[in-house]
């Protein structure tokens, strides 16, 4: 029979098909076409770009030139503008302001062939740094209340360049769903005065059917309620409200659980593609106790229709257990 | 005279265009698809190409991309009546995007900027 789970930050609700039961390999996805062509984000098209904001490359490199292994770039075009005030204002009841906003691109490497997965360890630490460089820096600017950081990995799951690439955007508004994630967490606090993530740790340490893997630092599972077949949460162990306040061995942790988790996930179902979004306490906020930042990372496999759209539930043909098994058994040759 | 290729499905566009455009002082060119731009453009070796987006065939980004390959230094304006595209990444390829309108100010500035 199938089987309602709420999720207990967001009271979402999720239906877990159990007799669909998809396995991986269920979810045959054929490998991606490279299109070929100029490329905005290789080497030696730098001025293509916008001037980067971060760089990571060898010494002596100058902004804007080959040589680099990770840049940061501002959008070319894009949907916020830097530039202007907030100016919020009402017309009648509706509310606006002004698309204030910053929109940044992270190459994460120079090779076009090279994926996110296959990056090497200090080259994928790299990427956890320099989101972290960039949300240190926005987060001086006081119009902005929270930085969206995600990754699209394949065009079912909106990567419009196969060229490995994040992205942020740094916004004057909280989005709905940390606020709900925020409200959530903070009643669930009020009633038994402790982080519901830091209970989720607790339980998922404990019952290990939802464990995908762990070092002393971090854990991933798969959800109580996933919206998406093998959806993985990546949470560090010591409650922390902002990714910014990781330590240097917390990162090397980080990197080393994000490798393990995805190489897990692509052993399971090759080619997957993918969304990672980072959720994190609002900038600037002092640390709070009731919430916890993570990781939350979705394989595109269902797809969101009228159902979804209207009841706000996602319809989930691998229960999480079955999911976390797969991905703890897979073999990683 | 600057030569411009023009690449879109739509005549009326072309009509349009061509007629702002030569009495800017351009030379104009048409193509009516990306698989035709692509193979006038070794021998007409325009200065610069507007280029839509949302074709039939080849679409104006995949265009776009091939083109620079051929030739990085050719401005290359994108056209399109939507915005959306400019969230297609692969756009950065262009040297400029101009949402369509019955008002060519903005793409004839654009165009004078890049030939200048």
């Amino acid at each position: 029979m199938p089987e309602l789970r709420k999720d207990p930050v967001l009271g979402r609700w999720i239906i877990i098909a159990k007799e669909r039961g998809k396995r991986p390999t269920d979810f045959i996805i054929s490998e991606p076409a490279s299109k070929g062509g100029f490329c905005p984000l290789c080497p030696g098209n730098e001025k293509t770009t916008p001037p980067e904001v971060l760089g990571y490359g060898g010494p002596g490199r100058l902004p804007n030139t080959p040589g680099w292994t990770l840049r940061v770039v501002p959008n070319k075009y894009p949907a916020l503008v830097i530039e202007g005030d907030v100016n919020k204002e009402g017309e009648g009841l509706y509310d606006k302001m002004n698309g204030i906003g910053a929109h940044e691109v992270i190459i994460e490497t120079p090779n076009h062939e090279e994926f996110f997965t296959q990056l090497p360890f200090e080259r994928m630490q790299d990427v956890f740094l320099a989101f972290r460089d960039r949300l240190v820096d926005l987060s001086r600017d006081e119009r902005f209340k929270y930085v969206m950081l995600f990754k699209n990995h394949g065009r079912a799951a909106g990567a419009s360049l196969e060229h490995s690439h994040s992205q942020l955007v740094a916004l004057p508004i909280l989005p709905r769903m940390i606020v709900s994630e925020l409200a959530g967490s903070l009643s669930y606090y009020k009633y038994k005065e402790r982080c519901v993530y830091c209970d989720i740790i607790r339980q998922e340490s404990k019952e290990q059917s939802r464990l995908v893997c762990e070092n002393e630092h971090f854990i991933v599972i798969t959800p109580w309620a996933p919206r998406s077949p093998f959806e993985m949460w990546l949470l560090p162990k010591q409650h922390a409200s902002s990714y910014i306040t990781q330590s240097h061995d917390q990162f090397q942790a980080l990197t080393r659980i994000f490798g393990e988790a995805m190489a897990r996930l692509e052993a399971c179902i090759p080619n997957v593609p993918y969304n990672f979004v980072l959720h994190g306490a609002p900038l600037r906020s002092d640390p709070l106790r009731h919430y916890h930042w993570h990781f939350e990372i979705m394989p595109k496999l269902t797809n969101i229709a009228g159902f979804e759209w209207g009841s706000g539930f996602y319809i989930n043909p691998t229960p999480p257990e079955d999911a976390a098994r797969y991905l703890r058994e897979v073999s990683l040759t | 005279m600057k030569k411009i290729l023009l690449v879109d499905d739509e005549e009326s566009i072309h009509l349009l265009y061509r007629e702002e455009l030569e009495e800017a002082g351009y030379e104009v060119h048409s193509a009516l698809s990306g698989d035709e731009a692509l193979n006038t453009l070794d021998i007409l070796k325009p200065d610069l190409v507007i280029l839509d987006i949302n074709m039939p065939g080849l679409n104006g980004i995949d265009t776009l991309r091939q083109m620079k390959e051929k030739m990085p230094e050719m401005p290359v304006i994108l056209s399109s009546a939507y915005q959306e595209f400019k969230q297609d990444l692969a756009s950065w390829a262009s040297d400029d995007y101009i949402v369509k309108s019955s008002d060519l100010t903005e793409l004839l500035e654009s165009v004078h900027r890049h030939l200048a």
